[in-house]
């Protein structure tokens, strides 16, 4: 539906904006935003997270809120007392710091929304496709290993299914030997195969040893830049503008590094993903969003400390966090003015499409 | 000269990702006054730019060797299978932190080498969390901490055959020389300290690079220019705590899992070592080079 970029441009920017605030109203307007962008975009066949953002906010806030209202003993209104010979929950128990607690655990379950619904609009291919050249080969690995999961899984299946027949039962991590070991073996049959394949249609013919030398230099200036500014940076006040111009430096060298191997690596694409007005206005409510939120965190700023009082709020600001909405927007105006024979052939397609995992 | 310029890529981007988890305990008392909150705002920032650049230039590294054909293919299949191996953590009632996916990784990089252990750690935590929509800003970390498990697994068994030769005839070498590859049942025994070990340490490791933000008391957060005994205290403090009890789940598990599984999957993986030393006949073939080692 929307580029991966824009997907993962759109997790990161509601990161930092929940990072700005425990505002509850904030954070509430946060929430609701990214349970309509993920009601809206999440696509019927796409992966589900294993812990559902209901139930994660079930159990984030009310540990988080115990586990503050324990051990930080601050806060005006005291609900009652623990005994002080108890070491570290001993003392007043508040009402401030019970909601406090909440807030943090609120704010996780938004960034923890957040990633489930780009797992969930972003096909894994997607985000494979967002591996740098330089990293070609890492991105090869990745696609072997998710393309044998299914295998792997299936294997499992007909492996428990055998055992099972022979009477075996997992009770214990000792019932996982007759399992796991079958399962290992045979999925290094798998890349023995896999291996001979590819040797034999020339994998890794050719290897650069020069450029392998040249990148491993630049890697090293780049680390020792890194590191010797961010030292200065912490060590040194009077060299903090050499320390950035280092770690900058550094950064760049390394990316330098990337590009140079990146570079001898030949990319093509079967289709390619044409970018739309749709990712470009996603784009544009991401980067309100988050100026918002980079400009306006004396406002976003909220404490229950040390008495708790009602929050303020800011529409302008409310306006400005409803930037992360617009990829929900885009999608309902879409829908709308799709043909509807494009989207019978859609849902006839999604229906035929077989669901192995 | 190959290997010492790897190595030190290995040590210097190894000292920056430590550095950049473990720096609030090392700033001067002063230093951290002085700059107060604003520098605290800049700091999970550039802490996770610099544990991103450090994963990234390892890569690099890693990969720029060329990886040959039977290391790809081996690398994504191991992954694959030890990606599954986490549906059964979904699958099965499974107590406190333990994961069956630090046993596999630490078997591999203790048969293969630190090489592959890290990448096995990296890719392993980057699969399993594309196909358990797993992905989010705690993952590369994660990737950086199975990472490290894995290319230590690897070194411990380049520790335990360098003791063995260099140690000597002494009462500790006779002890150390029981403890060697070769015989699986020791290797077990090393592994399942290391096991442990890394059980508590992938908790503690990464737990630290969100404590010195988090917010809470006094006795168990950090705060700028406590110093490094106070400091320590403190995260003693919290992690007893906050993980101790779901870390010890994790060690104790993982040395569970090595002692079921550690005999078998050490024998199959060796066997297997040895079936992908197979070489291309460059003559008959034409192919300029195929590497022998996985």
């Amino acid at each position: 539906m929307f580029d991966a970029r824009v997907w993962l441009l759109w997790a990161l920017t509601t990161l930092v904006a929940a990072s700005s605030t425990r505002n509850p109203l904030y954070v509430v307007v946060l929430l609701l935003t990214t349970t309509v962008v993920g009601g809206t975009c999440a696509t019927a066949g796409s992966r589900r997270a294993p812990l559902s953002p209901i139930r994660f906010a079930m159990i984030a806030v009310p540990l988080s809120a115990i586990f503050n209202g324990l051990t930080v003993h601050f806060g005006d209104t005291v609900l009652f007392h623990l005994p002080d010979w108890i070491p570290l929950l001993g003392g007043a128990i508040t009402l401030e710091a019970l909601t406090f607690g909440a807030l943090n655990g609120l704010t996780l379950t938004v960034i923890f929304d957040a990633f489930s619904v780009f797992n969930q609009a972003t096909p894994v291919r997607d985000i494979i496709k967002l591996t740098p050249r330089a990293f070609h080969e890492g991105g090869v690995v990745l696609s072997i290993a998710l393309t044998f999961i299914p295998q792997t899984t299936r294997s499992l299946r007909r492996i428990r299914e055998a055992q099972a027949v022979r009477g075996h039962r997992v009770r214990g991590i000792r019932d996982w030997l007759p399992i796991v070991v079958p399962l290992l073996v045979s999925g290094l049959e798998r890349a023995m195969g896999l291996a001979e394949a590819m040797v034999a249609r020339g994998y890794g013919a050719v290897v650069d040893e020069g450029q392998s030398l040249r990148t491993q230099g630049l890697l090293i200036a780049g680390l020792l830049a890194l590191l010797a500014g961010w030292l200065t940076y912490l060590f040194s006040a009077v060299w903090r503008v050499a320390a950035l111009a280092l770690i900058i430096g550094g950064a760049a060298t390394i990316g330098l590094a990337i590009w140079l191997t990146g570079r001898a690596v030949k990319h093509t694409v079967y289709r390619a993903r044409r970018w739309t007005y749709g990712d470009s206005l996603a784009l544009l409510g991401c980067a309100l969003t988050l100026a918002v939120a980079l400009t306006q965190r004396g406002p976003l700023y909220y404490s229950p400390y040390p008495q708790l009082t009602l929050p303020p709020f800011n529409p302008l600001i409310g306006l400005g966090l409803l930037g992360l909405l617009v990829p929900a927007v885009v999608g309902v105006a879409r829908e709308d003015l799709e043909p509807l024979d494009q989207k019978m052939e859609k849902r006839n397609e999604a229906e035929a499409e077989p669901t192995d995992g | 000269m190959r290997r010492l310029v790897a190595g030190t890529i290995y040590v210097l981007s190894g000292a920056l990702g430590i550095l950049a988890f473990v720096y609030p305990f090392f700033v001067p008392a002063s230093e951290s006054l002085r700059h107060g909150l604003a520098h605290s705002q800049d700091a999970p920032l550039m802490t996770a730019a610099l544990v991103g650049l450090s994963v990234i230039a390892l890569l690099v590294e890693l990969q720029g060797r060329s990886l040959s054909a039977k290391t790809v293919a081996m690398l994504g299949v191991l992954v694959a299978v030890t990606s599954v191996l986490r549906f059964l953590e979904v699958a099965f009632p499974i107590p406190g932190g333990f994961s069956p996916i630090f046993a596999p990784i630490i078997i591999a990089g203790y048969v293969f080498g630190a090489r592959f252990g890290f990448l096995m750690g990296t890719f392993t935590l980057l699969a399993s969390g594309l196909i358990t929509g797993g992905v989010g800003p705690w993952l590369p970390y994660q990737m950086f901490t199975a990472g490290w498990a894995g290319l230590t697994a690897g070194w411990l068994r380049q520790i335990a055959e360098w003791m063995r030769r260099e140690v000597g005839k002494s009462r500790l070498a006779s002890y150390v020389s029981r403890l060697t590859p070769g015989d699986s049942r020791s290797d077990v025994a090393v592994l399942c300290v290391f096991g442990f070990i890394w059980g508590l340490l992938y908790g503690a490791i990464m737990n630290i690079y969100f404590w010195p933000f988090a917010v809470g008391s006094a006795e168990q957060t950090w705060s700028p220019g406590i110093g490094l005994g106070e400091t320590l205290i403190r995260y003693g403090i919290f992690y007893s705590v906050t993980s101790l009890a779901w870390d010890l789940a994790r060690g104790a598990g993982n040395v569970a899992l090595l002692l079921v599984l550690g005999t078998p999957m050490i024998k199959a993986l060796e066997r297997f070592r040895r079936r992908f030393q197979f070489q291309v006949n460059k003559q008959t073939t034409g192919i300029a080079e195929v590497k022998t080692d996985v």
